[in-house]
């Protein structure tokens, strides 16, 4: 079956886009999202464990017996993680000290193990490097985008650069990642079935003017 | 004929996968290892903004820390260019935990006084996002000497201290770091 590559990274991105889509990994995105650094480095890290795991899940997913597939998955899952955190302490200790606690609890985040079950394992090694790669491209536009907004409203900064005196507290707070994420979702929503709608009335037009030559001929 | 059972399979393919998992962590664990000399040259530069040359007065890898009763204790010393540099963990935070701070003190008249202070680690703390930066640079004071002599520690609890430093709804986490400043100024006052 030859594989629609498109398709993939369309769904990644929008269709089941894990954080406003499938509200996967809420814990990190609640959590993480009061700056855009914070987005940028979680994202980057759930990809590079995402690409990695859904890469060996699918090359073994002959071997694996299926009675023990959950365990050998987080098995793989957090070797991926801990490499994560070795490598982050070393090279970016800033990212690393900021994503604190939440870096090790990417081993439970329900993303990964969702594409590794119903993804990787049964699917080819470059269909399911391509799904990790645009569902961790999707993850960490939706963190940097959420963070961005919250770090521009919650402490008028972008980047850790001031931009201006005026901030809104309640951004930085936890009720204002709900808020901020809910807003998210609804905005998403809309846009999608926006876009949705009119590509379906864009093809029935289409259908139409196709009917019409027929019977007109 | 165990061997040809599930049970088998599944056991040596969590086994190999464990052996596998394992010796590519320790491979890589021995080659991404962050010493505690590079931890400590990180927070140099962190401090001074470029890294620099340092002497070492104390640290605890080799020797006990001091130990201050109730209020903390100083893990390291170091001396960079002329000024001092402690690691302070301040006693008493939330849940009985504690605060590690990095502490810079320059040489000021005959004594010395608190530069600037930065947080290093922490345990059991969870209201840390509330200890902005504004609170550190609250601990910058003239005269530690002073200070000391007249025992105005700081505290985030007594609203009639001279150095009151509170933080609204992370009283503990504030005492603890209050704490692992005062062990500094307890140091430079003359307690070792």
């Amino acid at each position: 079956m030859k594989t629609n590559f498109k398709k993939i990274a369309k769904d990644g991105l929008i269709t089941s886009n894990p954080t406003l889509k499938l509200v996967l990994g809420t814990c990190p995105t609640l959590a993480l999202t009061t700056a855009a650094m914070n987005g940028i480095g979680m994202g980057l890290a759930v990809t590079f464990v995402l690409i990695c795991s859904n890469v060996i899940i699918s090359l073994l997913k002959r071997a694996i017996p299926k009675e023990v597939r959950i365990p050998a998955f987080i098995l793989v899952i957090a070797t991926f993680v801990t490499i994560v955190r070795l490598a982050l302490d070393y090279f970016l200790p800033d990212i690393y000290e900021s994503l604190g606690l939440y870096l090790p609890l990417i081993v439970v985040n329900c993303i990964i193990l969702a594409r590794a079950e119903s993804f990787a394992s049964k699917n080819g090694v470059l269909a399911s490097a391509t799904d990790g790669l645009f569902m961790g491209i999707g993850f960490t536009l939706a963190l940097t985008t959420m963070g961005a907004v919250r770090e521009i409203l919650g402490s008028g900064a972008i980047f850790g650069y001031k931009l201006w005196g005026f901030s809104i507290g309640f951004f930085s707070s936890s009720a204002g990642a709900f808020f901020t994420y809910a807003m998210f979702i609804l905005l998403f929503a809309l846009i999608t079935d926006k876009a949705a709608e009119k590509s379906r009335i864009k093809k029935s037009a289409k259908i139409g003017d196709f009917t019409q030559t027929k019977e007109a001929k | 004929m165990f061997f040809k059972t599930i049970w088998f399979k599944c056991i040596a393919c969590l086994l190999i996968l464990m052996l596998f998992s394992g010796s590519s962590i320790t491979i890589l664990a021995d080659l991404l290892f962050v010493s505690p000399e590079m931890r400590t040259a990180r927070a140099i530069k962190k401090i001074y903004g470029e890294e620099k040359e340092y002497t070492v007065i104390l640290d605890t890898e080799s020797e006990n820390a001091i130990e201050y009763d109730g209020v903390g204790k100083i893990n390291k010393i170091y001396d960079v260019s002329g000024d001092m540099l402690f690691q302070s963990t301040g006693y008493h935070g939330y849940k009985d935990g504690t605060i590690t701070l990095w502490i810079k003190a320059v040489k000021y008249g005959n004594g010395y006084a608190v530069d600037k202070v930065l947080l290093e680690t922490y345990e059991k703390q969870t209201l840390m996002g509330k200890l902005s930066g504004d609170f550190y640079d609250r601990f910058k004071i003239a005269d530690i000497t002073e200070t000391y002599a007249n025992e105005t520690f700081f505290s985030a609890k007594d609203k009639t201290a001279e150095n009151y430093n509170p933080v609204s709804g992370a009283t503990y986490s504030a005492t603890a770091a209050c704490n692992a400043v005062n062990c500094v100024i307890r140091y430079l006052g003359g307690e070792k």
